[in-house]
């Protein structure tokens, strides 16, 4: 079987699809069903199932962790009712939303108003395929798998513009066009900032990205690139203090005024699978993905699932930081988002690729320790 | 430095500050709220519980406050059937007309006793009922759960306010200013018919029926049809109910002061 760095994960699926598939059934069967192929075909699906059920899930917690952070934050309890300490209350919801009606303004354009929530969703679940989550969870190990995932997740605007111009709102439009704009104050430095890792890692692979970080985290020598990445990803998936779309006080939940029901729902996990995108990212960039500090008891490390684990507890970390923000600051308006974007942002920004240059012609710094072996 | 202080301050001009201090005070405050948030889990935990307890006295003489209820907060009633002399002062008093007098299971069949039932859809917690009470039997308490399914759930029977008598919550018996010389009750003798109606239905059993001397009449006259009694009524036993006035059949007792 071809591709063994593509589908890894993929890989060992088919093995044990072949091993086990071709005990049970008699041979003409057998030997139709251990076409490598299609015993391949089969892995893929299955991954791909896989891979829904554990990002909806986790969409659904990060949404609980969010609810229940923000309470704390608020003096609050958040939900505690449904579940243990409420962790149910995203899968009630979620269950409420799917039984609801939906309606459709009656002037609304019909073609976008139901493609761009979908649209929406699926251009936000096509990234976890790309994101490698621990070094056996590699689904689709591609040279450039951090350019293609950074380049799906800024499809959203589109989609939102068009869902916010189909629902023939002026609330919903005034969103639409918000984040359609808002998109040129963040889209560079964000890149730029992504510039500063890709120099020090010597790729775009993310799986090869957290492979370089095995000596030493990039957030410490590369802090202002994390800074300017936190900022321009709460940009990106929209919150606050960036939330100028949504700006729930003053546009009426901005582009999903006129969404209810399960179309609603899509847009409310699509935002918090692109939240969820947004903390791996920063996690396989500059907090070190799935490799484990040096501290970390050799028992802990050799548990079967203990990089995952270790990376979730990490992305959900990060995510705490991005609620954190969303409690502690108000939202902008568009030119101060403007202006920090233009004035602030790019300039930390492309002092943050010069470090990054430097970095790799130091190659050892005196606290931190050394990058590994010369990149590609 | 206080929560307010910082609200009230200008944000800062430095960009880091201008983060880093709203950012702060959000740690600060999910820091303390993570030992225990401000919100009270109502139907789990309640201002009264011990955790919240906490005893102030306003001023000298004011009450003592427990929790976030003081003890002179008007809540649903306490009922001791025991000492009820169903003397009706309660709904007579009543303004909203939300207490009936209803029988009580036991007691002697052929003369039930009654006792007050309270329509808490329509009581305006005022404790004038409380107030009239001689006995001082019917208190209010400092129980303000009431909340229900349905309608007839509001209608709290004697027995059921006996029950909430029997939990010992603190009681808050109100007493109102009243005048100090209170009317007696007399009666106008002609009218009398000696039926010990009165008598019958005195909470308090200060109406004796004495016998009066029946009058010589002459052969063929006409006699009233009556029992030679009259009732007299032991004023310091009295409590002014008026029970005897309203079961008299001949309306020949009447508020009045007594020579």
């Amino acid at each position: 079987m071809g591709g063994a760095t593509l589908f890894s994960v993929s890989d060992t699926l088919a093995s044990v699809l072949l091993n086990g598939l071709g005990s049970i059934f008699p041979q003409p069967i057998h030997g139709w069903l251990t076409n490598p192929d299609l015993i391949l075909g089969l892995a893929v699906l299955i991954f791909g199932a896989i891979l829904l059920a554990a990002s909806m899930i986790n969409t659904i917690v990060l949404i609980w962790w969010e609810r229940k952070l923000l309470g704390r934050f608020m003096d609050r309890r958040g939900a505690m009712h449904v579940g243990y300490a409420g962790l149910l209350q995203n899968f009630a919801d979620g269950l409420k939303l799917f039984r609801k009606n939906t309606f459709r303004p009656r002037e609304s354009d019909s073609l976008g108003f139901y493609a761009g929530p979908v649209a929406y969703m699926v251009t936000s679940l096509i990234i976890f395929g790309i994101l490698p989550i621990s070094s056996g969870w590699n689904s689709g190990a591609l040279p450039l798998s951090l350019l293609l995932a950074l380049a799906i997740f800024s499809f959203a605007p589109l989609f939102i513009f068009v869902s916010a111009w189909s629902s023939n709102n002026k609330y919903s439009l005034m969103g639409g066009m918000r984040s359609a704009a808002q998109m040129i104050a963040y889209e560079v430095p964000l890149l730029l900032a992504v510039v500063a890792v890709v120099v020090v890692s010597g790729s775009f692979d993310l799986a090869t990205i957290v492979q370089e970080q095995q000596n030493y985290w990039f957030w410490g020598p590369l802090f202002l690139a994390l800074v300017v990445f936190v900022a321009g990803m709460l940009a990106e998936m929209e919150r606050i203090p960036f939330d100028l779309p949504e700006a729930e006080a003053e546009l009426v939940e901005g582009w999903n005024t006129e969404y209810g029901g399960m179309l609603f729902a899509f847009f409310m996990l699509a935002d918090y699978l692109r939240a969820l995108v947004g903390s791996i990212l920063v996690v396989l960039l500059f907090l070190g993905g799935w490799t484990m500090p040096g501290w970390v008891p050799s028992a802990a490390t050799s548990f079967p699932l203990a990089g995952i684990v270790w990376f979730m507890v990490k992305t959900y970390a990060v995510f705490g930081l991005f609620v954190w923000i969303r409690a502690s600051l108000p939202r902008v308006r568009t030119d101060q988002l403007l202006r920090i974007g233009w004035n602030r942002m790019i300039p930390l920004s492309l002092a943050s690729v010069f470090l990054a240059a430097a970095l790799v012609l130091v190659r050892c710094l005196p606290v931190f320790g050394c990058l590994p072996s010369p990149g590609v | 430095m206080t929560d307010e202080a910082t609200a009230t301050e200008k944000p800062s001009d430095n960009p880091i500050l201008f983060v880093a201090k709203p950012m702060l005070t959000a740690a600060r405050q999910f820091a303390r709220s993570l030992v225990r948030p401000s919100t009270v889990v109502y139907p789990f935990e309640r201002l009264e519980d011990p955790a919240f307890r906490k005893e102030v006295a306003v001023a000298p003489g004011k009450p003592i406050g427990v929790g976030a209820i003081w003890d002179n907060y008007r809540g649903v009633h306490a009922l001791n059937i025991n000492t009820c002399i169903s003397c009706n002062l309660c709904a007579f008093s009543c303004p909203d007309l939300c207490i009936d007098m209803v029988n009580v299971p036991g007691g002697d069949p052929k003369h039930p006793k009654k006792c007050p039932q309270i329509d808490y859809g329509k009581c305006s917690y005022c404790g004038f009922c409380s107030d009239a009470c001689p006995e001082g039997c019917l208190t209010m308490t400092t129980r303000y759960e009431l909340s229900t399914p349905k309608r007839a759930e509001m209608i709290y029977s004697p027995t059921r306010l006996f029950e909430i008598y029997r939990t010992k919550l603190p009681m808050n018996p109100i007493r109102l200013e009243r005048p100090e010389n209170e009317d007696s009750i007399l009666l106008e003798p002609p009218l009398c018919i000696g039926c010990n109606a009165c008598s019958r239905d005195c909470p308090t059993n200060c109406i004796t029926m004495v016998d009066v001397t029946k009058p010589e009449f002459k052969p063929g006259e006409k006699q009233p049809r009556r029992i030679w009694k009259e009732p007299v009524i032991n004023d310091s036993d009295c409590v002014r109910c008026g029970t005897c006035i309203s079961v008299c059949p001949k309306e020949c007792l009447f508020w009045g002061t007594r020579k």
